[in-house]
Parts: C-alpha cells; sequence; structure tokens
C-alpha cells in the first residue's frame, strides 16, 4: 500500500484568439500583430470571472491548507502569469506566496501551454530552460520537476527533458502506456529523469467526476477518498488536476471546497502522509522503474492520447497551421513576431476545437472551453475563423520575413534570436 | 418665395433645437485630406459643418489622418473630429479605402463601443438626444452594434440612429434585415429608394447638400478666358470616374456627333485613375477623337489657359492636373454643357454643383431629383449620344433657352444648399421623435407626415 500521496495542480489560462480573424494591415508591427491576434477583453473577461469563482479563494484555501501542513505541488503557466500581471498583480502576490511557502513546491510548465514539443525539440528545451531562469525571477525559486503541456509525454519529450537537466516530470498512467504496470511507482525512461505517474482514475475521480450525480460514486467525501488512497499499491500515489477544479470546473455549491479542507485530516486517519515532488523522487527515484515510453505522446485529456488533440480535420488544419507560423516567424528572425508564433502553438486552440464532428463527454469537455461569444460564429464559422487568425499570421510574417537577413553560403548563420524581447516584461 | 415659406413652415416645427440635440456621425470618409475618396467625404465633412453652423453640437467619427490628432475640436467645440482606425491607418499612408478590411474591421470592433460611453450616455445624460447618423455600407455593422450596446445600456429608446445609403456599393455585405430593425435607412434619392425597396427596406429620402460656396458667380473674366483658350464652338465638360455608370462612352460619341455635324467641339475631361479610362481612350481612338493629356498645369486660370492654348487642335484634353474650385466652377460656366450624363446616379452631386455654377447641366434620368427637363437643365432619357447631340445642337441655337436653364439651375441649387438639408434633415428627425415617443405628438403639426411618402409610418418606423 502507498504511504506518500502527492497533489500536483496546474494554473493555466488561454490566451484565447479573436474571433471572427481580425484582418492585420500589411507591415504591421509585433504589438499591432499581436492585438489583431489576441481577444484582450475577452481573455480579461474569463480572467476576472475565474479569479473570483476560482483563483482567489482556491488560493486562500491552499494557503491556509499548506500552514497547517499540507505538502503541495503547483505549476503555473506564463499563459496565466502574462494575464495576471495585467489584469491582477495582487492575485499574483497571492501565488508567489503560496509558491514560496516551505511546503510547496513550485513545478515548471511548458510556459505558453503550447504544442512546441511537437513541432521542436530544440525549441522545447530552450523554452523550459527559460521557463526555469524566469520562474527564478518571478518567484525565487528554480523548478527541478516539470509538468509539459496538457501533462503529454513520449520518448522524444522525455529525451528533451532529460537533456534540460529536470530532475523529474510526469505522465498520465494510462493503461496503454503503463501496461501491466502499477501506477503508484517511480519510472524512468532510460534517463536520468524520474517519471512520477498520474494516478488515472484516482484524479478524475476528483478532477471529472465530483459533480457528477449519476456517478456512483457521488457524493464523494473526504474520508472516502481517503481509503481510497490507502488501497493503492505502490510507494506514492500522484493526483494531478487543473487548479480550474476548484471553484471553476466544479463549482462551491458542489462542496469541492469543502472536500479538499477535510482531505488532509482524512489522509492522516488513513497515514498517509503528503509529499513534494523532490520529496519522492528522493524517497523512491533510486528504486525507479524503467517504463518503454511511447513514441506517440501520452497526455491527460481526452482518451489519453493526441486524438484528443489532432482527431478530427479541423484540428489536424490548425495544427497544420501551427507549424507553417512557427517556422515562417522563424524564418522572419524576428524575436517579436517568433513569440507570438509560440504563442499560436498554444494547445488550447486544438483543445477549443475537439466538439468539431465529434459528440459525447469529451466534446462536451472541450465545448465547455469554447467561449460562448464564439458560438454566435456557428460551428464551421469558428473552426474557419481560427483557420484565419493563422493565415493573417502568416500573411504578416511577410514584411519581417524579407526583412530577415539572407545567409550567404559558408557564412555561419546568426544567432537564433531565443524570443529575448519578452523576456524582460 | 416657396422656399421662404416653406422655411418659416419649418422654423415653426423645429421643436428639436440646438439645445436639446447631438448628431453623432459616422464614415469612413470624412474632412480630412487622407479621407476624401468621393462624393463622402465632402458630405459628411459639409452635413456636419453645416449642422454645428447651426448650433447643433456635432460629432464625427470617421477613418482619419493618422498623423493628425485623434480629436480635433473647431467652430466653438460644437464641431469635434474623432479619427478613428488611426493605428490601422498609419500603414495604409495613401487613403481612406487602403486596407479598407482591416479598418472596417476595426471600425466595428471599437467605435460602437465609444459611441455609446463617451458620446450618446453623456448627452442622455445632458438631457439631450443623440442622433446617431451611419453612412454606407462601412457602418451598417457598427449601427447595430451602437444599438446593441444603447439596449444594453437601458438607452435605446433615448435615442434616434440612421443609416443612410449614398450608393449601392456594398449593399451584398448588409445585413438588411437586422439593419432596418435598428435604424431608420435613408437614402439621398427616390431612384435610389426604388432600388432599396429590394432590400425589404423603405428608406427616407435626405438628399445630398452643396455648400454656399458654390453659388458664388464664376468671375466673368476667368470665363471669357478659357472661352478664348479653347476657341471651340462647342465646349462640353465630364468630371467623374472611369466606370461605365458614367457613361464616358457616350460623352465621347456625343463629341462625334458634334464634330460630324460641323461643331468644332472639345470636350473637357476630368477622370479618375480607373482601369475603365483604357476602355474610354480606344473608344475616343476609334472615333477619330484626338486626345491630348494636360498634365503639370500650374493650378491657376493663366495655366490652365496656356495648356488649353497648347491643345487647340485636340478634341478631348484629358486633365490629370489638379483643377481648384474656382477653376473648376469657370469651366462649368463656361461649357456649352456640363455632361453628367451618368445611367446610374444615386444622387449625382456633379450635376448639381455645375448648376450652382450657373452651368447647364445634362444629367441623366436616375437619381437626379433636383433636375426638371427644360426648367434648370436637360435630362438625357437614353444612352443615345443624338439625344445629348441634339439638345447641344438646340442650346446654340436657342441661346435665350440656355441662358434661362442656368438661371434655373442656380435657383434649384440654392434648395439644396447645407443649410437647407439641415432643415430638412431636423424636420424629419423631429417626426422620426415622434414616432419612437421622444417627443409629444402636439409639438408637430400633422402637416408633415407622410408629406414625401405614403410608406412612412410602416413598421420600419415603429418605435424599437
Amino acid at each position: 500500500m502507498a504511504r506518500d500521496v502527492l497533489i500536483y495542480v496546474v494554473v493555466h489560462q488561454p490566451r484565447r484568439l479573436k474571433l471572427p480573424a481580425q484582418p492585420i494591415p500589411f507591415g504591421a508591427s509585433a504589438q499591432d500583430v499581436e492585438r489583431c491576434l489576441f481577444d484582450e477583453p475577452l481573455n480579461e473577461r474569463y480572467f476576472r470571472k475565474v479569479a473570483a469563482t476560482c483563483y482567489r479563494p482556491a488560493t486562500e484555501m491552499f494557503m491556509e491548507l499548506v500552514d497547517e501542513g499540507l505538502r503541495l505541488n503547483v505549476g503555473l503557466s506564463f499563459s496565466f502569469l502574462h494575464q495576471a500581471l495585467m489584469w491582477d498583480p495582487a492575485l499574483v502576490d497571492a501565488f508567489r506566496r503560496l509558491v514560496t511557502h516551505s511546503n510547496v513546491e513550485l513545478i515548471g510548465v511548458e510556459p505558453y501551454h503550447s504544442f512546441i514539443l511537437l513541432l521542436d525539440l530544440e525549441r522545447f528545451v530552450a523554452r523550459m530552460r527559460w521557463a526555469q531562469d524566469r520562474l527564478a525571477q518571478l518567484f525565487g525559486r528554480r523548478p527541478r520537476v516539470t509538468d509539459t503541456t496538457e501533462l503529454c509525454m513520449s520518448d522524444p519529450i522525455y529525451a528533451a527533458l532529460d537533456r534540460a537537466g529536470f530532475a523529474g516530470s510526469f505522465i498520465d498512467g494510462r493503461p496503454w502506456v503503463l501496461g501491466w504496470r502499477a501506477p503508484s511507482f517511480l519510472y524512468h525512461g532510460g534517463g536520468g529523469l524520474k517519471l512520477l505517474v498520474r494516478h488515472h482514475r484516482l484524479s478524475d475521480d476528483v478532477g471529472y467526476r465530483f459533480s457528477d450525480r449519476t456517478w456512483s460514486g457521488w457524493p464523494l467525501m473526504a474520508d472516502t477518498y481517503a481509503s481510497w488512497l490507502r488501497q493503492a499499491s505502490g510507494d506514492v500515489v500522484v493526483l494531478a488536476w487543473d487548479y480550474e477544479t476548484f471553484g471553476e470546473h466544479h463549482w462551491r455549491d458542489a462542496g469541492i471546497f469543502d472536500f479538499i479542507r477535510r482531505l488532509p485530516r482524512e489522509a492522516r486517519q488513513q497515514d498517509l502522509r503528503f509529499v513534494t515532488a523532490s520529496e519522492a523522487i528522493a524517497a523512491h527515484g533510486a528504486g525507479s522503474h524503467h517504463l518503454a515510453l511511447p513514441v506517440f505522446p501520452a497526455t491527460w485529456a481526452g482518451g489519453g492520447g493526441l486524438e484528443f488533440f489532432l482527431g478530427n480535420p479541423a484540428q489536424q488544419a490548425v495544427f497544420q497551421l501551427m507549424l507553417h507560423v512557427y517556422n515562417k516567424a522563424r524564418l522572419s528572425r524576428d524575436g517579436r513576431m517568433l513569440d507570438l508564433a509560440l504563442w499560436l502553438t498554444q494547445s488550447d486552440n486544438l483543445h477549443l476545437i475537439q466538439w468539431y464532428g465529434r459528440e459525447g463527454t469529451e466534446a462536451e469537455v472541450s465545448s465547455y472551453f469554447t467561449p460562448e461569444e464564439w458560438w454566435r460564429l456557428g460551428r464551421d464559422g469558428i473552426v474557419r475563423e481560427i483557420q484565419q487568425v493563422y493565415k493573417n499570421f502568416v500573411g504578416a510574417l511577410d514584411v519581417s520575413t524579407a526583412r530577415g537577413r539572407p545567409v550567404r553560403r559558408g557564412q555561419p548563420a546568426p544567432p537564433d534570436p531565443e524570443v529575448a524581447a519578452f523576456v524582460r516584461r | 418665395m416657396e422656399g421662404r415659406e416653406r422655411g418659416q413652415t419649418r422654423v415653426l416645427l423645429t421643436t428639436l433645437g440646438r439645445a436639446n440635440t447631438t448628431f453623432i456621425l459616422l464614415s469612413f470618409e470624412g474632412p480630412d485630406r487622407y479621407s476624401m475618396a468621393g462624393g463622402l467625404g465632402m458630405r459628411t465633412a459639409e452635413l456636419a459643418r453645416a449642422l454645428a453652423e447651426a448650433g447643433y453640437h456635432t460629432h464625427v467619427v470617421f477613418v482619419g489622418d493618422p498623423w493628425k490628432s485623434a480629436t480635433e475640436t473647431s467652430m466653438g467645440g460644437r464641431l469635434v473630429l474623432h479619427r478613428w482606425c488611426q493605428w490601422v491607418s498609419k500603414y495604409y499612408p495613401t487613403g481612406v479605402y487602403q486596407g479598407e478590411e482591416a479598418k472596417r474591421y476595426d471600425f466595428d470592433e471599437s467605435a460602437p463601443r465609444f459611441v455609446v460611453d463617451h458620446l450618446a450616455r453623456p448627452a442622455i445624460e445632458a438631457g439631450r438626444l443623440p442622433v446617431i447618423m451611419g453612412e454606407e455600407w462601412h457602418t451598417a455593422e457598427a449601427m447595430c452594434r451602437i444599438s446593441d450596446a444603447l439596449h444594453q445600456a437601458g438607452l435605446r429608446a433615448r435615442a434616434l440612429l440612421l443609416w443612410n445609403a449614398n450608393n449601392t456599393t456594398g449593399f451584398n455585405r448588409i445585413n438588411w434585415g437586422r439593419l432596418g430593425y435598428v435604424t431608420v435607412i435613408t437614402t439621398v434619392s427616390r431612384y435610389m429608394k426604388h432600388l432599396m425597396w429590394r432590400h425589404g427596406v423603405n428608406p427616407l429620402v435626405i438628399p445630398n447638400g452643396i455648400p454656399g460656396r458654390l453659388l458664388r458667380p464664376a468671375r466673368p473674366r476667368d470665363v471669357a478666358a478659357v472661352r478664348e483658350g479653347l476657341r471651340k464652338q462647342v465646349v462640353l465638360i465630364k468630371v467623374g470616374r472611369f466606370h461605365p455608370d458614367k457613361r464616358w462612352v457616350m460623352a465621347l460619341e456625343t463629341v462625334a456627333s458634334l464634330k460630324a455635324r460641323g461643331f468644332e467641339t472639345v470636350l473637357l475631361a476630368l477622370g479618375g485613375i480607373e482601369p475603365h479610362e483604357g476602355e474610354v481612350l480606344d473608344r475616343a481612338s476609334s472615333l477619330g477623337l484626338r486626345v491630348r493629356t494636360v498634365t503639370g498645369t500650374s493650378p491657376s486660370v493663366a495655366g490652365y489657359v496656356r495648356a488649353f492654348e497648347e491643345a487647340r487642335h485636340s478634341d478631348v484634353l484629358n486633365i490629370k492636373s489638379f483643377v481648384p474650385l474656382e477653376l473648376l466652377r469657370a469651366l462649368y460656366r463656361a461649357s456649352d454643357a456640363v455632361l453628367a450624363n451618368s445611367g446610374h446616379e444615386p444622387f449625382g452631386l456633379v450635376g448639381l454643383e455645375a448648376m450652382a455654377s450657373g452651368g447647364v447641366a445634362f444629367t441623366g434620368g436616375t437619381g437626379e431629383d433636383y433636375a426638371v427637363h427644360l426648367q434648370n437643365g436637360i435630362v438625357l432619357e437614353t444612352p443615345d449620344p443624338e439625344e445629348a447631340s441634339w439638345y447641344v445642337r438646340y442650346l446654340k441655337a436657342h441661346p435665350a433657352v440656355a441662358a434661362a436653364l442656368a438661371r434655373g439651375a442656380r435657383h434649384t441649387a440654392g434648395g439644396y444648399l447645407w443649410s437647407r438639408v439641415v432643415e430638412n434633415l431636423v424636420a424629419k428627425i423631429e417626426f422620426l421623435a415622434v414616432r419612437q415617443d421622444l417627443l409629444t405628438p402636439a409639438t408637430t403639426p400633422p402637416l408633415e407626415i407622410g408629406e414625401e411618402d405614403g410608406r412612412v409610418g410602416t413598421p420600419a418606423l415603429a418605435a424599437r
């Protein structure tokens, strides 16, 4: 029976596109291109809404719990931090207090919640290191353990994170990944990086099913859940949730706050102890087991594979467009345009159209995350306009691409601008 | 005399006055040189000025010069220009319609909220009636959004929204059902009104206007100098874009017809930069007309007279140099006919301007409501150049008739000064305000209701 429990919560807000797509003036500056790409009033509206229902009350709750001894692991995307710094600096301060608490470990996250990890592993490594540096600047903490995007993990991604120097990362414990193995052990993929396996079922009991009145486990009580945790075999039970689980995915009225407040006490009753990621690796890393990682990434979204993001023709088209904007932005050698291209590789732009041509619970989840303001465009309209945003950006890159200095044969390529401009933001 | 009586009647009717009305005009084109592409810019500039001169608080939200200040106040604070889309326009330096789609998006997205929050709401809170008027298809969506925003703010019933069509361009991009529901639709002529019926709307007609300075007589010595420089028996002038609707080819064929009958004729052609010019010049060549392009001419009467002298053997002078207004008025006056002979003309401002200058306008028979055949000009009923040619010869043979037409033309033009158009507009707005319960019916005599069209009072005007 596992005695250690690791709770990881990740904070993220997508940076939603502006729909219908806004035409970008020819020759527009990066700043003006940016205002055409993203709907900041919409983003602000959603940000403030979620801040009120989730970020503030949940952070207050977790602060109380870690003060009382709960060990917690928190990741923050820069997509979230970017918005929080603009619209709610006090909230950033609240998170700073939380993630610098001695009982909390700050976890790395792919900064823009992007799919760069599918497009360019070199860049992915650089971005993860950049995120470490930026988090160190913001919070004085440098993550040793990292999440990716949507908990994506594969053999190539593992290799990249290992090269980036992280001590550990996460993988969702889906049966198609683990096979006969139990999730509550530490694994490795052949390198030094340890893999913390999210307990898929136990995590989703809270993350997805907590409010589901048709679920046989409803209503889920903290004492029941603690007993389930106690029954898991292995060394450490890893529970990973969206931060927005608390107050947004499950409303306060559903009892989610009361549930989490009660959980540490009930866990102690079951002789369980909460650990940070580094503590789990220190305690169990030496005995980690080899796991043959899939080449196709696993994710915690949907059915556990990338079909959640790339399963319909609309998503596949947008993914191609992600490739095009990224590659053309690289040609431009303009760090600001490259930064915008990275924003456009945000996975949410695929997540939000998972429902296209589909039905069922996953489609319902995807629809839930699609801004309600978009629905007046109709399903086809949403997909068409998302694609148009990318096409507009490809066009907007014409000028900066033309400005990019050609590289003569035999001449060393100029250093790739490592998106330096926005690091100073 | 008739006009004076009508004017007095309107003064009595006008209960929406300077103290309680704020006009907010939305238009792509506007008073800046950057924003002037055609008649719309002039209309917006002149209408705004006329409203402000009449004492109304007037705001103009338009795609202004990106290098000028965002807001400009004049006329004692009564006229305020709000230059919109400047961040987009700075990437499109050549004019208002360059980057049209990018500007329209920005206009739709940002102007409505500004109008509601910063113009309409303060006006309402100050006890004034905001009259919000959009021009052309570019502002149709913005007007709908303004209505929605006012509705959300609980202010919709306290504002009047009008949308005006000056042309049929862009009609395919308008959601007529929505626009007709949230605004009172207006247009500039009965011809346009009839064209718009097919879209399920019944616009009110509020004509275009001309500024008072156009009524000042051209200097006789300038007129004489122009005639002397040209030394032709018949002088024709045509001003307008090179577009088939303007019937440039018919104008050339009129010249050819007159020449064939032994009249030494010249056509002064002031066109644009449109590709149809090539077709027009090709037709001139096939008719055996000698075309001379006039460029780089000093913008003075003397400069043009010199250019005309050098081109005496030409039949068509294709003028590409800038022609100042004073000179243009002299050219109108010096001509035997101003060929405003369009086949499709929503209003026909050139014909009216020519009439104001004392020229004899040959108009088409579409939107030129002001033109009455053989009372103030010639109204051509067909695209047949022989019709125009015949009337030119008729007037040459009957100079007293030509002189009477010119007098009638100036008298008619006097009724279309912007100050008069504003009276018309305010009277209609007052009627609309009554229909929307913004004024008590007792303040308005029933005389004006349904004066222009029996359809007024259809659901399109119902309180919204």
